[in-house]
C-alpha cells in the first residue's frame, strides 16, 4: 500500500469514523462535545489532504509516466462484477458490468480533497462555536461528518456509478441539515424542496449514466487490465475507462460526438443544474438558507454545489466532443448568474443575498467550463477553489451577525454593526470584496480569468449572422458576465453598508447582548479573510513560477486531453487579459460606488430608484416587484408543476380511496356477506345443533332412498 | 312365517324407537330426559342390528349390540358428570340455559310466557320423626372415642 | 303411489301431530287427541307388517302386545313432563326391548339390556334427578324447544325409514336384493339361534373380537376416570364465571319481565 493511497482512504476514513462514532455516542457520552472527534477527523483529514497534494504534484514533478496527465488509481475491492452483462453493439464485444470501489489521486482531486477539507474544519470550528447549546448538537455533527465523509468520496471516486452514489449522499446530507431544525416547518418544507428538485436534476443525470454505459461499455474513469485491477500506463488494457489513459490517447477517435455525445452532456448538464442550483432548477437553493449557517457556509456554498463544476470538468473530453453542449452549459451558466444578480439586489434577507450570489458565482464557474478552451475550464475550477473560501467567509459572517442578532436576518431590521462586531465587519469586507472581484482579492483573479477566457473565445457560433450586428456568442456572454460582475458589486455592497453602516440600530429579538461573535467563531473568520486576501495569489503570474495553480491542474488526465483548445501566450492575449481586467475592476468600482450612494447616506435615493423602477412597468409588473419576487419562478412552478401534479394526486386519491379500495372492501365484505347468512345458525341452542344435525340426516338417507347407490 | 317379515317387524319397530327418541332428544328441555331420548335412539339401532343378525344368521350383530351396550354405559358415565356440573353451574337442568357460545349479535332464545302453574296442594306420605337426639352428658362428650 | 306408501305417508303425518299434540307445550291441551292420533299413526305403520295367522295367534299376540308396549312407553318417555315419569317410561321400553331381544334369541342381550340399562344406567339417572330436582317438574319441563318442527322431524325419518323398509324396490338394483333370504331354518339352528346360545357368544366375544373386548374394557375405565376427573376438577361449587353470570341475570329478566 502506497503513501498515496493510505491518504486517499484517511481522507474519507476520518470523517466517516467520526461520523459513526458522533451517532453512536452522540446522544448519550459526548453530548456538547460532540464536536471534538468531528474536529479532530477533519482537521486530520486536511492535513492527510496536504501530504496528498504534495505527494501528487511531487509525481507531476518527476514528469508523470509518459501518458496523459498524472493520475493513480486504486481499487478497494470489487463491489459488483458480472461477466458478460451487456453487449456492446451489434457484433460487438462482451462487456463485463463491474463497479470497483476506486479511488483516485490526480491534480483535481488532491485540489478538491485540499479545498474540501480545509473549508470543512473552518466551518466544524466555528460550528462549534454556533451550534452551542442546540438540542440537536450531536446530531449536527453526525450529519456534518456523514457530509464530509461523502464529499471528500465524491470527488476521489473513479466510476461514475460510484461518483452518482456519493452525489445522492451529500444530496441526502443536505436534506437533512437544511431540515435541522424540523419542527420549523418552513425548514422542513425547505428540505424536502431541496431534495425534489435534486430528484430532477438526477433524474437526468441517471439517464446521462445509462447513455454512457450504452455508448462506452464501462462507467469506469480508469482503464482496467485483464486482471481487473486499475491498469498503469503502457500495460495491456482490458476495458478502456470513460477517461482512461488509453482513450484520452486516442484523442478524438476515442469519443463519440453528434447527437449522442450532445444528449450525455446534457443529461449530464441536468444533473449539474440539480446539485449546483442553476437555472432552472436554482430554486431550491434560496429555501435551503432555512438550515443551520455553517450548513450554508459548508453545502451549499463552499463544497456540494459546485460538485457540478467538479463534474464537468472532470468529464471535459465529453464535452470536447460535443460543441453544442459546451455552449448550452455556457449560456445557462450565464444566463444564471445574470438572473440570479438581478434578484440579489431587492432581496432583504441577508443570507438570501448571499444564495442567490453563490448561485450568480456558480453560475459563472459553468460559464468559464462551458468556454471549453483550457483557460476556461482552469479558469472555472480556479473560480470554484477562490470562492468557497469567500463564499464561506460571507456565509460564515452572516452567520455570525445572525448569531449576535438573535436570529434575525431581516438587513432592514439592524443596521450600523460595524460598532457593534468590528472583527465580524471588517472579515466580511474582506470576503464582499473578493466577491466583487478588486484587487488584489481572490475573486479578482479567478472572475477576470473567466471573463478572459469569455472574451478570447472565438469559436461559438455567431448570432444574428448576415444582419451587420453579428456578434460571437461567447462576446455576448463576456459582455453579460461584465454587467454581472457590476450587479454583484451593487447587491455585495448593498447588503454590506445595509449592514454594518448607518445608524446603530439592533432588533429587539438580540436583546442587550448583541455582542461581537465568540473565538470560535471569529478564528475561522479571520482564517478565511486572510485567504480571501490572499489564496489567489496562487495563480497569479508573478508567484509560485507563475499560473501555478494551472500548471498543476492541467496535469489532470482530463484536461491534459490534446484535443482541448489553448490559447497561446502572447503579447496580444496578455494585452487582452490587462483589458479585461480593468473593465471588470472598474466595472465593480462602478458598482461599489453606486451601492455607497444609494445606501451610505440617507435613504431618500433609494427610494427615488425604487419608485422609478417600480413606475418602469414590463407588462404590468414593476421591475422591483420582478426582482423582489424572484421573477415568479417559484409561482410559475407551482402552477406549471405544483398544481397539475396536486390535481393528479388528488384523483389518484380519490380514485384509490373510492375505487380501488371499494374493491378490495367488496372482496371483504363478500364473505362477510354470506357469513351473516349462515350467521343465524350459530344460536348457541344444543337442541338446534341436533335438529340440524338430523335434517342433515334426513337428506341423507331420502337421497339413498332416491337414488340408491349403484 | 318367513324371515324376511319378522326382519321387517324388528326393523320397523327400531325405526320407531329411533324417531321417537329423536323428537324427545331434540324438543325436550331436561337435560336428563334429553340422554334418555339418545338411550332410546341406542335401543332401536340394538333392534334392528340383533334382527340383521338373526337375518343374515351372523354373530356380528349382536356383537355389536355388547359394545354399544359398553359404550352407552361410559357415555351414560361422561353424561352425568357433565350433567352434575352443568347443575352446579347453574342450579338447574335447562339444557336451554347454556347459550353463551352463539355468534355475538344473535339474539338470545327466550322462552315463551307461562302462566303459572295452579299450586296444588300436594300431601305426601311422610314419616313421624324416628326419635329423638339423646341427651349427652357431657362426661362422655369429652372421653368418647374419637373414631 | 302405492297403498303402502299412501299408508306410510299418512302414517307419518299422524305421527307427527300425535307427537306434537303429546310433547310439553306450555299447557296439556289436546293431550288425548295426540294420544289417539300417535296411536292411529303407529296401527297404520303396523298394519304394513300384519300377517294374519290364526295358527299362531299367541305367539302373534305377545309380540303385538310387546311391541305395542315399548312404542307407547316410548312415546310416554319423551312425553312426559315429570322427567321422574319419563324415567320409569324409559324403564318400561327397556323390558319391552328386551323381551323383544329374547324373541330374536337374543338372550344374552336381553338380560343385559335389562342388568345394565334399567339396572344400573337407569339408576343413576334417578339417582341425578333426584340430587337436582327434588321438586318434581319444573318450568323447563313445561316447555319443548319448538315441538312442532322436531315432531315433523321425527316422523318423517320414521316414514323415510318405514318407506326403504317397505316400499318396492323396482329399479333400484341396490336395494332390490336385501330381502332375498339365503339362510335355512336349520342353519340358523346350528348358528344365532343355537340352543347353546351364551357359548356361542362367549366363544364368539372372546375368539373373534378380543381385541375388541379389550378395547371396550379401556374405553370402561377411561370414562371411569373421565368422570371422576370432571365432578372433582370440572365443578368448583357455583363458581359461575362472568358470561355465565351475565347470561343467567338475562334469563331471570326475561323470565319473570
Amino acid at each position: 500500500m502506497s503513501d498515496i493511497e493510505t491518504l486517499l482512504i484517511l481522507i474519507p476514513g476520518l470523517p466517516l469514523a467520526a461520523c459513526l462514532i458522533t451517532a453512536l455516542f452522540g446522544a448519550s457520552l459526548l453530548r456538547e462535545r460532540s464536536h471534538w472527534p468531528v474536529v479532530a477527523a477533519v482537521v486530520g483529514s486536511f492535513i492527510c489532504s496536504l501530504f496528498l497534494l504534495s505527494a501528487v504534484s511531487q509525481l507531476g514533478g518527476e514528469g508523470g509516466d509518459g501518458g496523459v496527465g498524472i493520475e493513480r488509481v486504486y481499487t478497494l475491492w470489487n463491489w459488483v462484477d458480472l461477466k458478460d452483462a451487456y453487449q456492446l453493439g451489434a457484433n460487438g464485444p462482451q462487456r463485463a458490468f463491474d463497479i470497483s470501489v476506486s479511488l483516485r489521486a490526480d491534480p483535481l482531486t488532491a485540489i478538491m480533497l485540499s479545498m474540501v477539507t480545509f473549508v470543512s474544519s473552518l466551518v466544524v470550528i466555528y460550528a462549534s462555536g454556533y451550534m452551542h447549546g442546540d438540542r440537536g448538537y450531536w446530531r449536527f455533527f453526525t450529519y456534518v461528518a456523514l457530509f464530509i465523509f461523502s464529499m471528500t468520496m465524491l470527488v476521489s471516486v473513479s466510476s461514475f456509478v460510484l461518483l452518482f452514489v456519493f452525489w445522492e449522499a451529500v444530496g441526502l446530507c443536505s436534506y437533512l441539515l437544511v431540515g435541522f431544525w424540523y419542527e420549523k416547518p418552513a425548514a422542513a418544507a425547505a428540505g424536502k424542496k431541496a431534495f425534489l428538485v435534486n430528484r430532477v436534476g438526477d433524474f437526468g443525470f441517471l439517464i446521462g449514466l445509462f447513455l454512457i454505459w450504452t455508448t462506452y461499455g464501462t462507467l469506469n474513469f480508469h482503464d482496467v487490465n485483464a486482471q481487473g485491477a486499475p491498469a498503469a500506463v503502457g500495460e495491456e488494457v482490458a476495458v478502456e475507462g470513460v477517461l482512461g489513459q488509453a482513450r484520452l490517447a486516442k484523442q478524438t477517435a476515442g469519443y463519440v460526438g453528434g447527437a449522442v455525445g450532445v444528449a450525455i452532456c446534457l443529461c449530464l448538464l441536468a444533473g449539474a443544474c440539480g446539485k449546483s442550483a442553476q437555472f432552472p432548477l436554482h430554486v431550491w437553493l434560496p429555501d435551503a438558507m432555512e438550515g443551520p449557517t455553517p450548513v450554508s457556509a459548508l453545502i451549499h456554498a463552499a463544497t456540494m454545489v459546485t460538485a457540478g463544476v467538479y463534474m464537468f470538468t472532470r468529464v471535459t473530453p465529453l464535452v470536447v466532443a460535443a460543441p453544442t453542449a459546451r455552449a448550452v452549459v455556457a449560456v445557462v451558466g450565464c444566463f444564471t448568474a445574470l438572473l440570479a444578480g438581478l434578484i440579489a439586489l431587492t432581496q432583504n434577507d441577508l443570507k438570501r443575498v448571499m444564495a442567490y450570489s453563490t448561485i450568480s458565482q456558480l453560475g459563472y464557474m459553468f460559464l468559464g467550463v462551458g468556454v471549453g478552451t483550457l483557460a476556461g475550464i482552469t479558469a472555472g475550477m480556479f473560480h470554484l477553489f477562490t470562492h468557497a473560501f469567500f463564499k464561506a467567509l460571507l456565509f460564515l459572517g452572516s452567520g455570525s451577525v445572525m448569531h449576535a442578532m438573535g436570529g434575525v436576518i431581516d438587513m432592514t431590521r439592524f443596521s450600523g454593526l460595524r460598532r457593534v462586531m468590528p472583527w465580524t465587519c471588517l472579515t466580511f469586507a474582506s470576503g464582499c470584496l473578493a466577491l466583487c472581484g478588486v484587487f488584489p482579492f481572490a475573486g479578482y483573479w479567478s472572475k477576470d480569468a473567466i471573463l478572459a477566457a469569455a472574451y478570447e473565445a472565438h469559436h461559438g457560433p455567431l448570432l444574428f449572422a448576415g444582419s451587420g450586428w453579428e456578434i460571437g456568442l461567447y462576446q455576448v456572454l463576456y459582455y453579460a458576465g461584465i454587467f454581472t460582475a457590476f450587479l454583484t458589486a451593487v447587491y455585495t455592497f448593498r447588503a454590506f453598508f445595509m449592514t454594518f453602516f448607518g445608524d446603530t440600530h439592533v432588533p429587539r429579538e438580540a436583546g442587550h447582548h448583541a455582542h461581537e461573535a465568540p473565538p470560535a467563531m471569529l478564528v475561522p473568520l479571520i482564517v478565511l479573510a486572510v485567504c480571501a486576501l490572499g489564496i489567489g495569489l496562487v495563480n497569479s503570474k508573478d508567484v509560485m513560477g507563475g499560473h501555478g495553480f494551472y500548471h498543476f491542474l492541467e496535469q489532470t488526465p482530463s484536461l491534459a486531453y490534446a484535443p482541448i483548445e489553448r490559447v497561446e501566450h502572447s503579447a496580444e492575449a496578455a494585452a487582452a487579459h490587462d483589458k479585461v481586467a480593468m473593465t471588470s475592476l472598474i466595472a465593480a468600482f462602478t458598482g461599489i460606488g453606486l451601492a455607497a450612494f444609494l445606501y451610505l447616506g440617507g435613504r431618500r435615493e433609494v427610494e427615488a430608484v425604487g419608485k422609478a423602477a417600480s413606475s418602469a412597468r414590463i407588462y404590468g409588473l414593476g421591475l422591483y416587484q420582478l426582482s423582489y419576487n424572484r421573477f415568479f419562478i417559484d409561482a410559475i412552478y407551482n402552477i406549471l408543476v405544483i398544481w397539475p401534479l396536486w390535481l393528479l394526486a388528488l384523483i389518484s386519491y380519490w380514485f384509490d380511496r373510492w375505487v380501488i379500495d371499494g374493491l378490495v372492501n367488496l372482496v371483504g365484505k363478500l364473505p362477510v356477506a354470506a357469513g351473516s347468512l349462515l350467521r343465524s345458525l350459530q344460536n348457541g341452542m344444543v337442541q338446534f345443533y341436533a335438529l340440524a344435525m338430523m335434517l342433515g340426516m334426513l337428506v341423507l338417507v331420502g337421497t339413498l332412498l332416491m337414488w340408491p347407490a349403484q | 312365517m318367513d324371515e324376511v317379515q319378522v326382519l321387517e317387524r324388528y326393523l320397523l319397530i327400531g325405526a320407531l324407537l329411533f324417531g321417537i327418541g329423536l323428537v324427545g332428544f331434540v324438543s325436550r328441555r331436561n337435560m336428563i330426559v334429553m340422554f334418555l331420548a339418545a338411550e332410546m335412539m341406542l335401543q332401536g339401532i340394538s333392534v334392528s342390528l340383533v334382527a340383521w343378525g338373526r337375518f343374515h344368521n351372523d354373530w356380528g350383530g349382536q356383537m355389536l349390540v355388547i359394545f354399544i351396550l359398553t359404550v352407552a354405559a361410559c357415555e351414560a358415565a361422561i353424561a352425568l358428570a357433565l350433567v352434575l356440573m352443568l347443575y352446579h353451574r347453574s342450579g338447574k337442568l335447562d339444557i336451554a340455559f347454556w347459550q353463551t357460545v352463539r355468534e355475538a349479535n344473535q339474539p338470545r332464545y327466550v322462552d315463551q310466557q307461562l302462566p303459572d302453574e295452579p299450586l296444588k296442594v300436594e300431601h305426601w306420605p311422610t314419616l313421624p320423626p324416628a326419635g329423638v337426639e339423646p341427651v349427652r352428658s357431657d362426661d362422655e362428650v369429652i372421653h368418647r372415642s374419637h373414631v | 303411489m302405492s297403498t303402502a306408501a299412501q299408508t306410510i305417508a299418512i302414517a307419518s303425518a299422524l305421527l307427527a301431530g300425535g307427537l306434537w299434540l303429546q310433547l310439553p307445550r306450555g299447557n296439556s291441551r289436546g293431550r288425548w287427541w295426540g294420544i289417539v292420533l300417535a296411536a292411529l299413526g303407529v296401527c297404520l305403520l303396523g298394519r304394513l307388517v300384519v300377517r294374519l295367522q290364526p295358527e299362531h295367534w299367541v305367539g302373534e299376540a305377545v309380540f303385538f302386545g310387546v311391541a305395542a308396549t315399548t312404542i307407547v312407553s316410548a312415546i310416554g318417555a319423551v312425553t312426559m313432563r315429570s322427567p321422574v315419569y319419563c324415567a320409569l317410561w324409559f324403564a318400561l321400553t327397556l323390558v319391552g326391548t328386551a323381551a323383544l331381544l329374547l324373541f330374536q334369541g337374543a338372550q344374552f342381550l336381553g338380560i343385559a339390556t335389562v342388568v345394565v340399562y334399567a339396572g344400573a344406567i337407569l339408576v343413576t339417572f334417578l339417582f341425578v334427578l333426584m340430587l337436582a330436582q327434588p321438586e318434581g317438574h319444573t318450568y323447563y319441563d313445561r316447555v319443548s324447544w319448538e315441538p312442532l318442527l322436531s315432531a315433523c322431524t321425527g316422523a318423517v325419518l320414521i316414514g323415510l325409514l318405514s318407506a326403504s323398509i317397505f316400499l318396492p324396490a323396482s329399479g333400484k338394483p341396490a336395494q332390490s336384493g336385501w330381502k332375498n333370504d339365503r339362510w335355512s331354518a336349520t342353519e340358523r339352528k346350528q348358528e344365532i339361534v343355537h340352543p347353546q346360545h351364551m357359548a356361542h357368544v362367549g366363544r364368539q366375544l372372546f375368539s373373534r373380537y378380543l381385541v375388541a373386548v379389550e378395547v371396550a374394557g379401556t374405553l370402561l375405565l377411561v370414562g371411569l376416570v373421565g368422570a371422576v376427573a370432571i365432578v372433582s376438577h370440572g365443578a368448583p361449587a357455583r363458581q359461575t364465571g362472568e358470561a355465565v353470570e351475565r347470561d343467567r341475570l338475562a334469563a331471570r329478566e326475561a323470565h319473570h319481565g
